[in-house]
């Protein structure tokens, strides 16, 4: 497992492991004993990919157009 | 009726303590004590108690090839543990619970057919749904109600002999075994993902005799008693089977730490009354119900005791 904690992940790494975990419940690779915590893990995972993802629609739909739908900046912030 | 014989069997052993698992390990003596002491209550006296034998080996042979049962016998620790996976370890007293384990499920059956008892429940230890043909695994070692299934087909001549697995783990085991027998219909539920990964709808065996029904993490009673609804009992239904067994689990209580259900002692009573409504209708009655998963010892208790309540009200 990555050492990053889950809160400080970027969209991707929380991705890449969250497929990691899925495919690793799928296959049964996981002892009885541990399959919860593995969940829970994805569980967390998962939250912090909705996260990232919730906080980027909200910085699209931010992004004022005008009359011919050409981006002219944000209200919350200007793309770098 | 036969009149005072009708009732319902208690099958167990102190031997299935003797079956020790290391320290902090979920499946352990303690869960079969817990149980015990629930039974104690007055309200069970009217219980036929009754050792379990050890299973001959042709018994094990039912599901399981020779060379499973042999590895399993050779694995077997003079002292000390040796672990056949992360989950599964077996030391001295390991083999002989296991045998009185299936030797349960198949007096039972025994018991059951003779018309000496209405139905009857197994508290025993290691369980057996996880074991597959030549796998143990997630703490079982030999697929107990398989083998006492496969005993009421060849044994009795039953033809039609149905299994409903409530543990909150797949059964991936019965699954394994059962894949390829016409004659029974398998029914499991449990949450979905989680150990072992199999049991998806689309699992249903070589002549549609299994039923896969997953609950997503977090499902309640409500959920579950749909899925039964649904699902499962109409099968069952149509199924008329003529014995019924339950792979009785009691892990997807609320309070279970290794899953994430949220059942509560209600919901094994609402399902226990259905079971027999079906063996009622179908098997003059006939159930055979065997103990497999359940790690809060409390709730497992309660959820037991309170199974095995419903098994005796429509017992008597
Ligand atoms: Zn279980």
């Amino acid at each position: 497992m990555n050492d990053t904690p889950v809160e400080k992940m970027s969209f991707e790494q929380a991705m890449a492991e969250l497929e990691q975990v899925v495919q690793k419940l799928e296959n049964g690779q996981v002892a009885l004993e541990e399959s919860i915590q593995l969940y829970e893990r994805g569980d967390a995972l998962r939250k912090r990919c909705e996260a990232k993802l919730q906080a980027a629609e909200e910085k699209v739909a931010a992004i004022t157009t005008d009359a011919a739908g050409n981006p002219t900046g944000t209200k919350a912030f200007d793309a770098q | 009726m036969e009149g005072s014989a009708m009732t319902t069997a208690l099958f167990t052993h102190s031997d299935c303590l003797e079956h020790e698992t290391p320290e902090g390990h979920s499946e352990r003596a303690d869960r079969l004590r817990a149980i015990w002491k629930a039974l104690e209550d007055p309200a069970f006296d009217a219980l036929d108690r009754r050792e379990a034998p050890l299973a001959e080996r042709s018994e094990l042979l039912r599901v399981h090839p020779e060379a499973h049962v042999a590895a399993i016998e050779a694995a077997i620790p003079a002292e000390g543990y040796v672990s056949l996976d992360a989950d599964t370890h077996v030391m001295a007293g390991s083999l002989v619970a296991a045998l009185r384990a299936v030797g349960a499920v198949v007096s039972a059956v025994d018991a059951v057919m003779a018309g000496e008892v209405k139905n009857a429940f197994c508290a025993i230890r290691p369980p057996g749904h996880h074991a597959e043909r030549v796998t143990p695994m997630g703490f079982c070692l030999f697929g107990n109600v398989s083998i006492g299934a496969k005993r009421a087909l060849d044994h009795y001549g039953l033809e039609r002999v149905a299994i409903i697995d409530f543990d909150v783990h797949h059964g991936n085991g019965t699954q394994d075994l059962l894949w390829d027998e016409p004659r029974i219909l398998f029914c499991s539920t449990h949450q979905m993902p989680l150990y072992p990964g199999t049991g998806e709808p689309r699992e249903t065996g070589a002549h549609d005799n299994i039923i896969n029904a997953p609950l997503p993490p977090m499902s309640d009673g409500a959920a579950f008693r749909k899925i039964m609804e649904e699902q499962i009992l109409p099968a069952l239904d149509d199924f008329q089977p003529e014995l019924v067994l339950i792979s009785a689990g009691f892990d997807a209580h609320k309070d279970d730490p290794l899953a994430q259900l949220n059942f509560d002692v209600e919901d094994f009573v609402w399902v226990t009354e259905k079971i027999c409504d079906i063996a009622d209708k179908h098997a003059g009655g006939r159930v055979v119900s065997t103990l497999e998963g359940g790690y809060d010892l409390e709730s497992l208790a309660a959820s037991t005791a309170a199974h095995v309540k419903v098994l005796m009200e429509r017992g008597a």
